[in-house]
């Protein structure tokens, strides 16, 4: 029954916790601008995803060591350094949007500016991350974030896709100068979805709840269902803004634009719907950012680590964490809309994610780690593709910010 | 080796066509300066003019659309400055049309009418003839 339990926990979680401020914002301009013309892109970046986060778990429940611990004893100080720079220059900008985000959902509830809630955000986070045990940042948030189910409902409420929006599955409506824009989108969309920081939050949660060889079966459901149904999500909010925005010349370009067909569908309610989702979305996804770039760093260090723990029992650990989102509240107090700032974040990430992704192709191969459990042939060829994925996205992201002007 | 090394390949392959068929199809790469900011602008009044619409329609609460506004604010403050100066920016005449067209419907942005006690109505037409101006300049 428990076991039921724990697996009904973590499909519910996995969906929940899906979404972001950079998946909301590149979904919410993507189908605003182009239509369904980048589902194909979240299908994509969502396979991906689910095989790394399945991988991910499998080689902690069985090696009981976290990914980022692994990284460092396998490749050593030196190969360790990179994406763990990489990891603080993306993941601070990106726990800067995921606060700015929080901040302008409860704006949108409060009618305040998000200017102002911006440090309530930040101590909401901080409050949270610093005394709430492990448990309760997995799921709170996340079951908080199943009200995203309600974009389907929106869907539905507006009597679904009209006739003239389906061939933007298959045809995108890429017109003359807005090459740069829809290219800029698909690398977005795949930075945001394949998350590193979700990688090494996933790892160390499932040393957190102590799982093992017997977890597997948790993992497996977890990554595919929680991911594949989380996926969901993105997909209504292109969906939504291709019925609603995009026929009346809106680009999405602020939170408040991208709940807007919720008010369509449901009037007062969907809007409030959109905001609970948004918070729900964005205070989890702090909390994954900020305590993912603290495991990583405290796991490479060899510091003790553990949100289970007292604060002053794993000192350095929670003053990494206090720094990290002072860092982040910095850059969020310049003012830069926390949307823009999801998007730049997104393409960073895909930047970076050939180097936080190359291990993975050597560490689930290595039988030390994984004995049996290690990756089959289709496996291997899987975490090929994605490398190669990654390695053209990083590429080309940085170009196409500079030519499309950040979308 | 070579049967191991194929689907990558293959799949890198579909990849790469799938992200630049568009080029393939003759579309140009990126708009200017111009035509980008203006279309940005002409998006942003759209918002404005449907955010205003859907509050005195009830679809929305009064605390969404302040919230919004101050979004839309940030947005359009200082176009009429910064678009004489970009790159690919048209002809005096146009310019000033769009100047013109721009100035109410800032206006509206910067105190929109969240109440029924202003002229809302006159707002949105603002907004939305400032929208129609901008897209056009920019293209869409």
């Amino acid at each position: 029954m428990k076991k039921w339990f724990s697996i009904a926990l973590g499909i519910v979680t996995a969906t929940g916790g899906f979404l972001d401020a950079g998946t909301i914002a590149t979904a919410g301009e993507s189908g605003a601008k182009f239509g369904l013309g980048l589902i194909w892109a979240v299908i994509i970046a969502t396979a991906a995803i689910i095989l790394l986060v399945e991988m991910v778990g499998r080689f902690t429940a069985v090696s009981k060591k976290p990914y980022a611990a692994a990284i460092r004893e396998n490749f050593g100080f030196r190969f360790f350094l990179a994406p763990l720079i990489c990891e603080i220059i993306a993941e601070s900008l990106m726990l800067a949007a995921e606060l700015g985000g929080v901040a302008i959902a409860l704006s949108l509830l409060t009618g305040i500016s998000w200017h102002y809630l911006f440090p309530v955000a930040a101590l909401l986070v901080f409050a949270m991350a610093w005394r709430a045990p492990f448990d309760w940042i997995e799921n709170g948030p996340a079951i908080l974030g199943l009200v995203t189910l309600s974009f389907i409902a929106g869907i539905i409420a507006l009597g679904g896709l009209p006739h003239d929006t389906l061939p933007t599955l298959w045809r995108p409506p890429v017109k003359s100068g807005d090459l740069a824009d829809y290219l800029y989108l698909v690398a977005a969309t795949l930075g945001s979805t394949i998350s590193p920081y979700l990688l090494y939050f996933y790892s160390s949660g499932a040393h957190e709840e102590g799982w093992s060889g017997s977890s597997l079966l948790l993992n497996r459901v977890t990554a595919f269902l929680g991911m594949g149904f989380g996926s969901m999500g993105s997909i209504a909010i292109i969906v939504l803004g291709a019925i609603v925005l995009r026929p009346l010349n809106i680009s999405g370009s602020t939170l408040g634009e991208v709940g807007l067909p919720m008010a369509k569908a449901f009037g007062v309610i969907g809007t409030t719907l959109f905001a609970v989702a948004l918070f729900a979305t964005c205070f989890g996804a702090a909390l994954e950012v900020v305590l993912g770039v603290s495991y990583l760093i405290a796991q490479g260090f060899g510091w003790e680590w553990s949100e289970n723990k007292k604060p002053v029992e794993a000192a350095r650990f929670n003053l990494t964490l206090i720094l990290f989102l002072l860092v982040a509240v910095l850059i969020g107090l310049r003012g830069t809309d926390p949307l823009q700032l999801a998007l730049l974040a997104s393409t960073v990430i895909a930047l970076e994610l050939p180097v936080a992704l190359f291990p993975f192709l050597v560490l689930m191969n290595d039988p030390q780690y994984l004995g049996d459990k290690i990756n089959g042939r289709w496996t291997n060829i899987a975490i090929i593709v994605i490398l190669l994925l990654a390695c053209i996205v990083a590429l080309i992201s940085l170009p196409l910010e500079i030519l499309s002007g950040g979308g | 080796m070579r049967a191991r090394s194929t689907p990558g390949v293959v799949a890198g392959l579909a990849l790469l066509l799938l992200l630049i068929w568009p080029a393939l199809s003759g579309c140009q790469f990126a708009q200017s300066s111009f035509a980008s900011t203006a279309s940005s602008a002409g998006s942003a009044f759209s918002a404005a003019a449907t955010t205003l619409t859907f509050l005195h329609q009830g679809r929305l609460s009064r605390r969404y659309a302040a919230s919004s506004f101050v979004n839309f604010k940030a947005e359009l403050a200082g176009l009429d400055r910064q678009l004489p100066t970009l790159n690919g920016a048209p002809g005096k005449a146009t310019l000033r049309h769009l100047l013109v067209l721009y100035r109410p419907a800032m206006q509206a942005v910067n105190a929109p009418c969240l109440d029924m006690a202003c002229d809302w109505q006159a707002q949105i037409d603002a907004l939305n003839r400032a929208s129609k101006a901008f897209l056009g300049a920019g293209g869409s």
